[in-house]
């Protein structure tokens, strides 16, 4: 058995063919195609920038095998099937609910699921699913209030 | 990370038998939010992992026994653990317990399997199934066996279980009648380690209690029934003084050690107080 191997999977739509070590982690494997959008910060799983959505479902990307990925539907914040930002992103952009960015990837990948699960999410259902995300600029409050903002926009 | 081979088997009989190494580092990976960490850090770099993603699916089953009590396939995932109506029914203890452990996206990756196998003290359900009187079966090239939750782990770390033996299945049997709470305490996010984790379980006749079980994790080696304390509580109706000695008698009955998380004396004053309030709050369950 070779510690490497070729794994297929969709990538944002389009089937990919990749070369991996199975040691490596999805993330490692994602940057090799070019995608940028999740990336490895505390890389234990703790603070969210490394949101994948695998099969829909979300996922560390830096704690997930790419091996795991085989035959899987993976999307990451690149997907824009429509050509233009969801409302999601504009709402954050609405409510300025960044400074330096990094970590907002992975913010709207897990809002997007949190409105999947919660259309109408209480302050405390915000506060408590996206607990697993960092923001280092601290700017929580502007998070929270784009989240709001982007749940009245999907329900309009 | 180092390199390592990946094994993909479709049963889990065939993982089995693929456990068997003689002295090559192997181990059965399943969501692998635990493993990584390990790999990751160094501190573990196998020769082969054994992934258990392609077993049969109905090891992801979760189910409510004719008798009431629940059978959960080692493969669920906590969150699917968490969204369930079987488990919520016949132990909410669980579900409540979920809600604070780790965060989404590990809960979708992680399995109750690997949760339990891994034997990091820190870890919250290994207290709460060890209260509910939880017990697992495993397989093994040696056959099926039971196990209770409470016998599987011996150290840091450390579990009964033998290199080629995985759990299959979390029993709980009914809890009827029985009360039940896990308060965790964190000292950064809600969602992180627990500085201290204590699950109750109480069986009431009327308003006596008849039996108790109290288990304390993640400042101590193992999870740990505190057997002391519990038998200040039997016959008692939770009075305010009864909860008091009960405290007393966890602190003075176990000894504690610190970790990143907090220190010993830290440790014991949470355990005085949190014992009593774990113990209010399976009474409050039945308001």
């Amino acid at each position: 058995m070779s510690a490497t191997r070729t794994i297929h999977f969709t990538l944002n739509g389009d089937p990919v063919t990749a070369q991996i070590g199975t040691h490596q982690h999805l993330v490692e494997v994602l940057q090799a195609q070019g995608l940028t959008g999740a990336r490895e910060s505390c890389a234990q799983g703790l603070c969210g920038c490394c949101t994948v959505l695998v099969n829909d479902v979300a996922v560390s990307g830096c704690l997930y095998l790419a091996a795991f990925a085989d035959g899987a539907d993976v999307r990451t914040i690149e997907y824009a099937p429509a050509g233009k930002l969801d409302v999601v992103q504009e709402a954050f952009i609405e409510c300025g609910a960044f400074q330096c960015g990094y970590c907002t990837p992975g913010f709207i990948l897990m809002t997007r699921q949190l409105l999947d699960a919660h259309p109408d999410p209480s302050e405390d259902d915000i506060r408590h699913y996206l607990s697993g995300n960092l923001c280092r600029c601290a700017a929580y409050p502007e998070i929270i209030k784009a989240v709001k903002l982007a749940a009245v926009k999907r329900r309009g | 990370m180092a390199p390592f081979e990946l094994a993909e088997p479709h049963t889990l009989s065939e993982a089995i038998a693929l456990l068997n190494a003689g002295d090559v580092p192997v181990r059965a990976i399943a969501g692998g939010t635990a493993l990584m960490l390990m790999m990751k850090a160094g501190v573990f770099q196998p020769a082969r992992l054994v992934s258990l993603r392609r077993v049969e699916a109905c090891h992801a089953e979760i189910t409510v026994m004719p008798d009431g009590g629940l059978s959960i396939g080692a493969m669920a995932t906590l969150s699917s653990l968490a969204r369930s109506a079987a488990v919520k029914q016949a132990a909410p203890v669980i579900t409540q317990t979920l809600k604070t452990l780790s965060n989404v996206r590990v809960r979708n990756v992680a399995t109750i399997g690997g949760h339990l196998a891994h034997g990091d003290p820190h870890m919250d359900l290994p207290p709460v199934l060890t209260a509910l009187g939880a017990q697992v079966r495993t397989l093994s090239p040696v056959g099926e066996r039971t196990r209770a939750v409470a016998d599987l782990y011996t150290g840091y770390y450390e579990t009964v279980l033998a290199d080629n033996e995985l759990i299959s299945e979390v029993i709980v049997p009914p809890q009827s009648g029985s009360l039940a709470a896990y308060l965790k305490i964190t000292t950064r996010a809600a969602d992180d380690w627990p500085t201290l984790g204590i699950a109750v379980s109480l069986q009431m006749e009327a308003d006596i209690v008849k039996a108790a079980r109290i288990v304390v994790s993640a400042a101590t080696n193992t999870p740990l029934r505190l057997e002391v304390a519990e038998q200040t509580l039997l016959g008692t109706t939770l009075d305010a003084v009864t909860l008091l000695r009960c405290g007393d008698a966890a602190v003075s009955s176990v000894e504690l050690a610190a970790d990143a998380h907090g220190s010993a004396a830290y440790k014991r004053e949470l355990l005085r107080v949190y014992t009593q309030r774990a113990l209010r709050q399976a009474l409050a369950v039945q308001l």
